[in-house]
């Protein structure tokens, strides 16, 4: 079976002529963004920003143990958000579709709010309020805590759609055969769901990763935080703020290639089926 | 009334409004042990509607539908039960999309009647090769073609020993070549003496197992006859059209 991507479903395949001028708008952006880069770079040698004192301290162990350390507890912080993110999402999710009302209504109530609030209120709310309430979480959850939070309806949101694209027969034939709503759910209704919604819950990761990086502000000591020790120790940002924007981007692109890895293998295992 | 009198189906006087639409007006049938019962009418007449009050995937409004002599439970674990001893096969199949063909033919057993798995896969595998589609069961249902899907269906149905079997159109999604292969399916399932209530358009197949013919239109049972009857003198103006638009066909 042949995978179409959206890209072909919106696009028909380009003819010869539509084919060279793809190609030469493709030369014409290459060479533009050379030249932006070259400009860049030269500016940089301009201000200095090649000075040996700026970059020799990335020739040493320490250094990178220290941004290892970080990356370490920023993926930690991630995941653990992400997990809790999902727990939340998920009885959100059943509770926006339960026939009670009050239910319904608290459970629809709470994923607008996690939504429409920003994330760097909630870290706030965890930084400055909490602590006065006599709970004293560590660095690392007042930083985890509000990122999952600040997710969890957006999750809700994404599961709630992925159910609701389960078509409506799926549901009658379980019914028909006397499973309970319940264990259709599970069973028949959520693992399809779970299948359409995964790139959303992967975008969702994401973005979570990229909250994590106001762990600063809690100090908790993060990629971000132990980044802005090594720029104050070496008064060096530029550099110091390359490395770690490509370590994000790295990360991120590995966890979009994840994504689409296992959609398409989803995909694929639901069109042929496990050939045992 | 004794024992082996007491019809698998009994629809007393049913009611039942989609908002204003009296879609079943006073319907009132029943379907004894090993009758095969066709219901034929116009799109829109209330048919599928009727087939699905049955097992309660709709409610009725008035009236009583009582299953071996039983009304059927209003909700929870005992309108399951009574679901699980009811087979139903849709229109458009509803294999579950996620599951190999095997096991769609072993969660409910499973799940529902508590067979041990290993019990219930020989038996699904049994059952597979009844309706001609085992060298599928490791696939998934969009695998397969639709007159496939169908024989699964009906095969998964089976796994639950129903009491009786309703089918909802079951050959009117199907590419024309594929429905032969169902019909011989139902055909058999008739002959070994399954109670069946069927919504179809299929005369010939009507002709063949059908014990009564019921033809409805706009919400009512206009009439109901043996099918050689039926088809030969329908009584009614309404059947007498009906049939001509499809024998036109
Ligand atoms: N869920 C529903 N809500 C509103 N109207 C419905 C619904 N289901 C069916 N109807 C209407 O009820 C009537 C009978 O439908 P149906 O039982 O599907 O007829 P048939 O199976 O004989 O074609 C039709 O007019 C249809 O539009
Ligand atoms: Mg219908």
């Amino acid at each position: 079976m042949t995978q179409t991507s959206i890209r072909d479903m919106l696009y028909e395949s380009p003819g010869p002529k539509a084919k060279k001028r793809i190609r030469f708008f493709t030369g014409l952006a290459l060479i533009l963004l050379a030249a932006l880069l070259a400009l860049v770079i030269r500016q940089f040698a301009v201000t200095g920003q090649f000075a040996e004192k700026y970059w020799s301290f990335f020739a040493r162990f320490t250094t990178w143990r220290f941004l290892g350390e970080g990356l370490l507890t920023t993926l930690e912080a991630a995941l653990t958000g992400s997990a809790i993110a999902f727990i939340l999402g998920f009885l959100l999710m059943r509770g926006k579709l339960r026939r009670n009302r009050i239910l319904r209504a608290v459970s629809t109530a709470l994923i607008e709010f996690t939504r429409g609030v920003p994330t760097l209120l909630f870290i706030y709310f965890f930084f400055l309020v909490v602590p006065k309430t006599g709970w004293k979480p560590s660095a690392f959850w007042k930083i985890t805590l509000p990122c999952a939070i600040s997710a969890c309806g957006v999750v809700a949101e994404a599961l709630r759609s992925g159910v609701n694209a389960v078509p409506r027969g799926q549901t009658e034939a379980a019914l028909s055969l006397g499973l309970t709503e319940t264990r259709l759910f599970y069973k028949v209704v959520f693992p399809q769901a779970f299948r359409f919604v995964i790139p959303s819950l992967i975008a969702e990761l994401v973005i979570v990763l990229k909250d994590t990086t106001f762990a600063y502000i809690v100090t908790c000591a993060d990629l971000m935080q132990n980044a802005k020790v090594l720029i104050s120790n070496y008064d060096a940002m530029l550099s110091v703020y390359l490395v770690v924007a490509v370590i994000y981007i790295l990360i991120n692109y590995l966890l979009n290639k994840i994504s689409d890895r296992l959609a398409l293998k989803l995909r694929r295992t639901a069109a042929e089926g496990s050939k045992a | 009334m004794s024992q082996s009198e007491t019809p698998v189906i009994e629809l007393k006087n049913v009611n039942k409004h989609f908002g204003d639409l009296h879609v079943l007006q006073d319907v009132s049938l029943s379907v004894k042990k090993g009758e095969v019962v066709v219901i034929i009418g116009p799109s829109g007449s209330g048919k599928s509607t009727l087939c699905r009050t049955i097992n309660r995937l709709e409610t009725i409004d008035s009236g009583e539908i009582l299953i071996e002599g039983e009304p059927v439970p209003q909700e929870g674990r005992k309108l399951a039960e009574l679901r699980s001893r009811i087979g139903m096969v849709f229109q458009s199949f509803n294999l579950f999309a996620h599951m190999s063909i095997l096991d769609n033919l072993t969660l409910a057993p499973v799940d529902v009647l508590k067979i041990p798995r290993k019990e219930a896969r020989e038996e699904a595998m049994k059952l597979l090769e009844r309706v001609g589609v085992a060298d599928q069961a490791k696939k998934v249902p969009a695998q397969l073609s639709g007159g496939q899907q169908q024989r699964a269906a009906i095969a998964r149905a089976l796994a639950m020993h129903p009491k009786a079997m309703l089918f909802d159109e079951p050959t009117s999604a199907l590419d024309p070549e594929m429905i032969g292969e169902v019909l011989s399916v139902m055909t058999e399932l008739a002959s070994e003496g399954m109670t069946m209530l069927i919504v179809t358009h299929e005369m010939n197949f009507a002709r063949q197992v059908a014990d009564r013919v019921i033809f409805m239109d706009g919400g009512k049972i206009i009439e109901e006859n043996t099918p050689d009857a039926f088809f030969e003198h329908p009584a009614s103006e309404r059947a007498q059209n009906f049939l001509k638009t499809i024998r036109d066909h």
